[in-house]
């Protein structure tokens, strides 16, 4: 048998049989294509036109895009988003890749605290967000300060609860990344005399470093999408200083129902996260013919 | 470090036998040692993540006289379940099963069109196997609130305005991207030689699939249901904007109106908050390690 | 936008006088066929069922009732019509109506704020002109106070049916907290200042606000712009005259904003406190604030959340005067009332107008009074010694018929798209993220 597996001719052909057509992949392509790609086309064609939900949309040419480039309120948006993305992504990873380490650990203690770290996330981001929105009342809640009227409490809350609900979730990717650390390396450093913070810079941190990417990759595409968070917690406020990019579109679009300018605003965003995911996907290699053991 | 190759983790599972007696021993010296440092911040992060949770409980069960008065750090003098009542009797049980309806339905979809997909792009040699997977890789870092507004517009053409469909396909398509990925990723990793094995024995394809494919890529069609699920349990813009009515409202949502019903009822909107973990709660307590297994897959395992 | 007691913005929008077709590319795109597999689950539309959507806060009771009533009337059979009331939570009401009217599930019938909340949907041929059906029924005809009737209008054509009390906005105060601190509502801006230095050292804010939704705060504007200048200020902007915010009175009334804020007359997290979710009604309830400057609704959500408070404790003055203002003190601002309108795609024209009748009824008036609301009908008058507090009922009638002047909530004359960003920089003024003069000169910019 195996003399004819290895064998390149008789391989090719054998295996040529056994291979399904591309077909069996256009059911995904054609629903994928209807519901995601097909939008994205349509937000772009919209964006080139004046739409109030009622009427036809018409078209203004580059009035939009020329209004996009006018908004001082999206350079606003632009770097609040950039700013939550980079605070989420210091919080998360810091929080999380030590804890993660921690109950790497396989005492007892370890995994029945690991056990209740993970709770948050049970919760939708809807019911995290109103949990602190409670919790946070001005008169009423635990901490009765006006958080989410300054823009710096505001800002923070919002990085807050998005760690709050995530950070389980990545510290069990590091967990998993830091138990497949190979033990021997611990071992020999231990017998070079290394100390364990020494340890945990020349040896957890390196091996860990699929795992960084990983979870990177997860907190910038998932802060992107803290739109409830901010709806719930601050609706954009005080005054515009936590309305993300997500948050600026939905106003454009659903409260002054200007679904052409909306429309430009979330062509940008499809093509810087485009533009984004490009770059992730190269950094990480997700796209790569890699096993997905590798890179823990 | 340079003594020895460094291994990777496919190889580990070989390691133990040879090294056990001192492995054992030198693991214990680093993982069992105490790390005053570490046990100090996870302490903290202990009383970060309790807090919040037992203020939600103890302010749930506070009687409606008390909540505008009382310190919610104080557990409730006389602890009612009224609050809960409110909440169930405020259609809680239609906005759940709504939920749960909308997460078994995106699972379903994405799994009978991402396997066969994930199939072909590892499986098929043609350049439109490839094609069809990076159409999805591109899509992994689209975040869904881009889409909405022409979503909105495809959604009424469709007259699907005010559906569960409204709010079970979308969700389905932007779950698709990262379930490939988890997917292909679970499936390169099965031999080749068991394909081969399989073609001597004149298996179709499909054959192979089911009968090969499938049993072994468990781990990663787990990951993908949990994946799935979770999109679906904590959607909120798509049923937002897509739905009004009583009729296919879930749960995210009710919780977001609850906000405005309820107002500074804290007690009765943290009971609904609570209500809405008690679920996926009581998954957590009874299938803890295939959870956790799932979702490690999301983060690549 | 989100607000208790259907005070919102309206919306405005380009005219569109076709139909709701697609532009060419996107039909291209939208392949045809495809449009062919849908469910048609839908809630609205279709068959002798009329859907009413209603912004769904304490007062849709009124509504709730008129619907019971109806189902059972004799008008319902001979138009063999039902009405199915939908209530949108208020926070979203204006984006959910926006969306549902351009689905096949639109509504029949639709609760809305008249004048600019309409436009658009005028404009896209969205809204059934009602001028000629109200002047051949005596009983629409007669049913309303004309002035209401009107206020809902767009270039003299009536569109909606007066659906809901009079809402001017009241200047409330914690009669508990006056009498502790031996204080008399203030009747002039001075007087106002000085009850502010009083109760700032006995550690009471001296007014409520919801500041995160940012129409209360609009509301202060409004009547400083109206005490300051006259009615006329405004007037010009919602013409259309943008400069208009270049008037000195506007400059004025932001700085007497700034004033206020800086002196803590709001205390010091007015920015996080909301009126929709209860917040701010409950710290002045409370006493933890002795005034509230709201719309004439907040008498029935004190009832609804605090009913002892309500009845014992809550008092309620005008607006006062401001001292070298040549604004009339008698005049109103806030909202004449709420609109039902119909959508003329509906199945059953007939059994809508018969619904929209009973909103001239005896019944429905009584249920508004009930309320604490005071009715817009024509019987109102006669009506309002059975009211839970015909006091309040009485000061609030009053004060509408004398005043010469009765300006449209801002928002809502401006409509949805001006609207909300004018509420974003009324936050930024607030919040004194902008200066007085920097107010001032965004607002010019907004188009």
């Amino acid at each position: 048998m195996s003399s004819t597996v290895t064998s390149g001719g008789g391989r090719a052909g054998k295996i040529r049989a056994g291979r399904p057509g591309a077909v069996w992949a256009l059911p995904a392509v054609l629903f994928f294509t209807f519901f995601a790609v097909v939008p994205m086309a349509l937000a772009f064609y919209l964006s080139f036109t004046k739409w109030d939900g009622l009427g036809d949309p018409k078209p203004v040419g580059l009035a939009n895009w020329q209004k996009l480039l006018d908004d001082p309120r999206l350079t606003q948006s632009l770097g609040i988003t950039v700013l939550l993305t980079v605070a989420s992504w210091a919080f998360q990873t810091v929080v999380a890749l030590l804890l993660g380490v921690w109950a790497a650990g396989r005492q007892r203690n370890r995994a029945v605290l690991s056990a209740i770290f993970f709770v948050p996330f049970l919760l939708s981001s809807t019911a995290i967000s109103i949990l602190f929105y409670a919790l946070l009342d001005p008169n009423f809640g635990i901490i009765q300060k006006d958080t989410l009227g300054s823009s710096s409490g505001a800002f923070l809350a919002i990085v807050f609860v998005g760690g709050w609900q995530f950070i389980p979730f990545h510290t069990l990717i590091y967990q998993g990344g830091a138990r497949q650390i190979p033990q021997v390396l611990y071992q020999a450093a231990a017998i070079d005399g290394a100390g364990r913070y020494r340890q945990f810079f020349s040896i957890t941190l390196p091996q860990l470093r699929h795992t960084i990417t990983t979870s990177t990759v997860l907190i910038v595409v998932g802060s992107l999408t803290y739109f409830e968070t901010v709806l719930i917690l601050t609706k954009g406020g005080p005054g515009t200083d936590t309305a993300i990019l997500p948050y600026l579109m939905y106003e454009a679009g659903f409260k002054t129902y200007d679904f052409g300018y909306a429309s430009a605003i979330a062509s940008a965003l499809v093509l810087a996260a485009t533009g984004l995911s490009l770059v992730l996907i190269r950094l990480s290699g997700f796209g790569g013919m890699r096993s997905t053991r590798e890179g823990m | 470090m340079s003594h020895d190759t460094l291994p990777r983790p496919t190889t580990t599972d070989k390691r133990p036998e040879r090294q056990r007696p001192e492995g054992r021993r030198r693991s214990r010296h680093w993982t069992r040692r105490a790390n005053p440092l570490a046990g100090l911040g996870s302490i903290i992060w202990l009383v970060i993540v309790l807090v919040p949770i037992y203020a939600m409980l103890s302010a749930s069960l506070t009687g409606p006289d008390k909540a505008l008065t009382g310190n919610p750090l104080k557990p409730p003098t006389d602890p009612t379940l009224d609050n809960y009542n409110t909440v169930l009797s405020s259609g809680f049980w239609h906005l759940l099963s709504n939920t749960v309806i909308v997460a078994v339905t995106v699972v379903g979809i994405v799994l009978v069109l991402c396997v066969p997909l994930a199939y072909v792009a590892v499986r098929a040699r043609t350049r439109w196997s490839g094609a069809a997977f990076r159409l999805f890789l591109l899509g992994v870092a689209i975040p869904a609130q881009a889409v909405v507004v022409p979503l909105y517009l495809l959604i009424a053409k469709l007259d699907l305005y005010d559906s569960l469909l409204a709010v079970i396909l979308p969700t389905a398509a932007f779950a698709m991207p990262v379930s490939v990925l988890v997917l292909t990723g679970t499936l390169r990793d099965i031999s080749e030689d068991l394909y081969e094995a399989m073609a001597l024995d004149g298996a179709s394809p499909l054959r192979m699939l089911f009968q090969l494919t499938i049993p072994l890529a468990k781990g990663g069609i787990s990951t993908v249901v949990i994946y799935a699920a979770l999109q679906a349990w904590n959607g909120f813009l798509f049923p937002l904007i897509f739905t009004q009515s009583d009729e296919p409202r879930v749960l995210t949502l009710g919780l977001f109106n609850f906000v405005s019903q309820f107002g500074v009822n804290i007690p009765a909107l943290l009971a609904s908050v609570v209500l809405s973990g008690i679920p996926i709660f009581a998954v957590y307590l009874v299938a803890r390690r295939a959870l956790i297994g799932g979702l490690m897959g999301v983060g690549g395992k | 936008m989100e607000s208790n007691r259907g005070r919102s913005t309206g919306s405005t929008g380009t005219a569109f006088s076709r139909r709701w077709v697609l532009g060419a590319g996107a039909s291209a795109l939208l392949t045809t066929g495809l449009s062919a597999c849908g469910s048609g689950e839908g809630s609205g539309g279709g068959g002798d069922t009329v859907t009413a959507f209603v912004y769904g806060d304490d007062a849709v009771k009124v509504q709730t009732a008129a619907v019971a009533r109806f189902n059972k009337s004799a008008a319902a059979k001979s138009t063999k019509g039902k009405v199915k009331l939908e209530k949108i939570p208020g926070s979203d009401y204006s984006a959910k109506l926006r969306t549902a009217m351009g689905s096949p599930s639109a509504p029949d019938v639709f609760f809305n704020w008249g004048g600019g909340s309409i436009k658009a949907y005028q404009e896209a041929d969205k809204i059934v002109d009602l001028t000629d059906i109200i002047e051949n029924d005596p009983v629409l005809k007669n049913g309303f106070l004309p002035s209401v009737l009107a206020a809902g209008d767009l270039k003299g054509r009536h569109y909606g049916i007066p659906m809901r009390g009079m809402q001017p906005v009241i200047l409330f105060y914690n009669k508990t907290v006056f009498a502790e601190q031996k204080l008399q509502p203030p009747t002039t801006w001075d007087q106002l200042l000085d009850i502010n230095t009083k109760l700032k050292k006995a550690k009471i804010t001296s007014f409520a606000l919801g500041g995160s939704d940012l129409w209360p705060e609009l509301m202060w504007l409004e009547y400083l712009v109206d005490r300051i200048g006259g009615p006329e200020v405004f007037r010009r902007i919602q013409d259309g005259d943008a400069e208009g915010w270049g008037d000195p009175a506007m400059l004025k009334a932001a700085e007497m904003v700034k004033q206020l804020v800086d002196d803590d007359a709001f205390g010091s997290k007015f920015t996080s406190v909301s009126y929709v979710n209860g917040g701010a009604p409950a710290v002045f309830a409370k006493g933890k604030a002795a005034m509230h400057l709201m719309g004439s609704w907040e008498y029935s959500t004190q009832l609804g959340k605090f009913p002892d408070f309500a009845k014992s404790s809550l008092g309620w003055a005008a607006f006062p005067k401001i001292e070298d203002g040549t604004g009339d003190v008698r005049n109103v601002v806030g909202n004449p009332t709420n609109y039902w309108s119909i959508n003329p795609r509906t199945q059953n024209k007939d059994a809508a107008i018969a619904f929209l009748k009973d909103c001239a009824s005896e019944a429905y008036a009584k249920d508004l009074v009930a309320l604490g609301d005071v009715p817009t009908t024509s019987n109102a008058a006669a009506l309002l010694s059975s009211a839970p507090n015909p006091e309040y009922a009485t000061f609030q009638y009053d004060l509408v018929q004398q005043a010469p002047a009765f300006t449209l909530s801002w928002d809502q004359a401006l409509g949805d798209e001006l609207g909300t960003k004018m509420h974003t920089e009324i936050g930024k003024l607030f919040t004194g993220k902008s200066s007085p003069s920097e107010f001032v000169s965004a607002c010019k910019g907004l188009k």
